[in-house]
């Protein structure tokens, strides 16, 4: 539209080329968007890298947990008050898949063996789907507030983050028995795994426990205590790791910031100030920058991580809970 | 034959943790448990009993108990006031849990039987300020929050808000002149100030009919907001939308502090009410959420499934006194904070709600109230102020 304008008016040709390369520099910058889900706004917004909203993808009772799926480019949303798992298209929004039967769906985890599993807040449960049929292999009981899930790198453990117990649920994926009950500080919520560590946020702990993968013991602990902030302030919620896992990204819920960790010293890098109540995360998808969602704010933080600076707060849904890189 | 080797291998498993007994016994009075009338019989404040919290609680703790071993037992004494209370609590001893949901004075005379015996009484039910310096025992906890912690809380809520001058309405029991003191002080210690008291009197005689009058009561002041401190919450109900002023009301009625809420929409609240509602057939409307004194009872409960880990079993079974006075020992309030107690007067630490009828407008600690220490320390006696002086194990 500009350019069309600039071309209407006679201009000096120095102006076209910085046109030009202003463009050119806009258009490169759109390489990837993101999804957000908005818990309270009922809609999955996509956003450009920048932030910026460029429309709504799709809408459901109180969206939670999202996962892309990059072969069929389509998108899972746990819509926890319609109590299923739905997987749309991502260039249309249109309903793929749906799983119903999720009372209160809450937490996605995947793995490259075509199993979702599924927490569901309401029932104390997580189902074991199997895709692409979406055919219901197991119901596995949990404690109350079922919430983190995450499935072992050899696919042959199922957790789940039971929050009102204050215990990780171990599971076979051989026969879905429990093999074990990992018992963890107050409020377990994000898992993540990275080579032979479990990592556990315990939103009221104030910490993330780390459990060696095989033998279920604690290794060790992340105690966050940034400076100015009361230790019942933090409260972690989401965990990712870099791809080569070298870095931890938690966020840290109530005291508005995240941490980056070095992943084998555990040593806490930096403290980043992030908007009110942070929860979802997400990296780009060479690593260089980190979303953050922020609940209470109703907005999303986007961290540059070769500074490890703020580069801009852009706005969202209300109360945003998952941010998916559709890449 | 399979079935035989389950039971074999189950009953090894259960060799390897002794099941231990966690004796929980509630002392009430039948007065306790009933809703709280105004002289006409209408139900001014719901009181129920402490059971239904306490199931909760323990329903919720049964996964962590059947690791451990722990085998709840719950009981209820209810007290006949006529009689002497430590007769009708001889069959405890140190072993014991008590939740005493007893009025003041009976919950001295409770307080000190217990912590005699060697077992951990708490305190679920009197907020009375004095009880946390006069009930200075080393068994005795309080887990309801104290008169200064709600008017702490209602006091930075008004500072916080901007409404400084306050005008304040009280009754005359000894009650409402012990509880209207500590909100004055709170007030003023937080920066805002009292523009006037006036006493009101439950009564209709003639020369008392003028000076009751909601306008009159509120006349020739000026101020920001009504604060209204009625114990008995009877008379106190007529002043909020009667005002001299258009101001709002707060203490009593209006705005209250509370322990709890059944619009609490944050931090897993509404999954904790939702199962408190589904407990039991027998009484559920949408609105039904635990009282103060049954989440009082419930975070007792949950203090103790929370904080357990094998340093507080001992060869004789749970140490219940070792886990209470464990600097490490905490609990998950449902509140977006975890709870603990206080060690100097053993006062469970808690954010308060600030709510209307059907909303919670905020919660305390208020931003820019901080402490040295601890996010909730803002709230209630602080360690150098307290006259009970428990150190710190």
């Amino acid at each position: 539209m500009i350019l069309c304008k600039s071309l209407l008016t006679p201009v000096q040709p120095y102006r076209i080329a910085t046109l030009l390369a202003g463009l050119l520099t806009s258009l490169s910058a759109v390489g990837f968007e993101l999804a957000v889900s908005n818990e309270r706004s009922d809609e999955v917004l996509i956003h450009d890298e920048r932030g910026k909203v460029l429309r709504t993808l799709f809408r459901c009772e109180r969206p939670r947990d999202l996962h892309y799926s990059g072969e069929t480019n389509s998108l899972w949303i746990a819509c926890a008050e319609q109590n299923q798992v739905v997987r749309v298209s991502v260039e249309d929004g249109e309903i793929l898949q749906t799983i119903t039967g999720l009372d209160g769906a809450s937490t996605l985890a995947m793995n490259e063996e075509n199993l979702l599993v599924v927490s569901n807040e309401r029932a104390s449960t997580a189902s074991v789907i199997e895709l692409p049929e979406g055919k219901l292999l197991a119901t596995l009981p949990t404690g109350y507030e079922p919430d983190g899930v995450a499935i072992s790198v050899d696919h042959k453990r199922i957790f789940v983050a039971s929050e009102n117990a204050g215990l990780v649920h171990v599971f076979s994926t051989q026969d879905y028995s429990e093999e074990a009950k990992i018992l963890t500080n107050l409020r377990p919520r994000g898992l993540a795994i990275a080579e032979s560590e479990l990592w556990v946020s315990t939103e009221m702990g104030s910490r993330v426990e780390i459990f060696d993968i095989q033998t279920l013991k604690k290794v060790d602990e992340i105690i966050f205590a940034p400076r100015g902030l009361r230790s019942e302030q933090l409260t972690p919620v989401d965990i990712i790791f870099s791809t080569d896992t070298r870095f931890a990204y938690v966020a840290l819920g109530a005291a508005n910031h995240i941490a980056i960790i070095d992943r084998q010293t555990r040593e806490i890098l930096k403290y980043i100030l992030v908007g009110r109540r942070a929860w979802g995360l997400a990296l780009s998808p060479n690593e260089d920058r980190l979303y953050v969602l922020n609940g209470l704010s109703d907005d999303m933080t986007i961290i540059d991580l070769d500074s490890r600076r703020p580069v801009a707060s852009v706005r969202t849904g209300l109360v945003p809970r998952a941010v998916e890189v559709l890449q | 034959m399979t079935k035989l080797k389950i039971a074999l291998l189950s009953l090894l498993l259960a060799g390897a943790v002794q099941a231990e007994s966690l004796h929980l016994t509630i002392v009430s009075t039948p007065q306790q448990r009933e809703d709280l009338t105004s002289f006409s019989g209408i139900v001014v404040e719901e009181r129920r009993a402490l059971e239904r919290a306490i199931q909760l609680a323990l329903d919720e703790a049964k996964l962590k108990f059947d690791l451990y071993g722990i085998e709840p037992q719950l009981k209820t004494i209810e007290i006949d006031t006529a009689q002497p209370i430590e007769q009708q609590l001889s069959d405890l001893d140190a072993n014991h849990l008590l939740l005493l949901d007893l009025p003041a004075n009976l919950l001295k005379t409770a307080a000190n039987y217990a912590d005699k015996l060697g077992a951990v009484a708490i305190n679920t039910s009197a907020s009375e300020q004095s009880l946390r310096s006069d009930l200075c025992l080393s068994g005795v906890y309080h887990a309801i929050p104290s008169d200064r912690m709600y008017f702490d809380a209602l006091a930075q809520f008004l500072v916080h808000s901007g409404w400084l001058k306050v005008l304040l309405v009280h009754g005359s029991s000894e009650r409402d002149m012990e509880r209207k003191t500590i909100l004055a002080e709170s007030i003023e210690r937080f920066g805002g100030s009292i523009s006037d008291e006036r006493i009101f009197t439950l009564s209709h005689h003639p020369d008392d009919r003028d000076r009751n009058k909601p306008e009159f009561l509120t006349g020739r002041s000026s101020y920001d907001v009504v604060a209204v401190i009625d114990s008995e919450l009877d008379f106190g109900r007529r002043i909020q939308f009667s005002t001299r002023r258009p101001r709002p009301v707060v203490g009593d009625v209006g705005l209250v502090p509370k322990a709890w809420h059944y619009a609490l929409e944050r931090y897993g609240a509404p999954q904790l009410n939702e199962r408190y509602r589904n407990l039991g057939s027998t009484e559920s409307s949408a609105r039904l959420a635990m009282t103060d004194r049954e989440f009082a009872a419930w975070a007792s409960v949950k203090f103790v499934a929370n904080s357990l880990n094998p340093t507080h079993l001992t060869g004789d079974g749970l140490n219940l006194r070792s886990l209470f006075e464990d600097k490490e020992s905490r609990v998950d309030l449902y509140k977006g904070t975890r709870g603990s107690f206080r060690y100097w007067n053993h006062q469970m630490r808690q954010p308060i709600l600030l709510a209307t009828e059907n909303y919670v407008s905020d919660i305390a600690p208020m931003p820019k109230f901080l402490h040295p220490t601890h996010y909730t320390d803002t709230l209630g006696e602080d360690q150098p102020e307290s006259t009970c002086q428990h150190t710190l194990r």
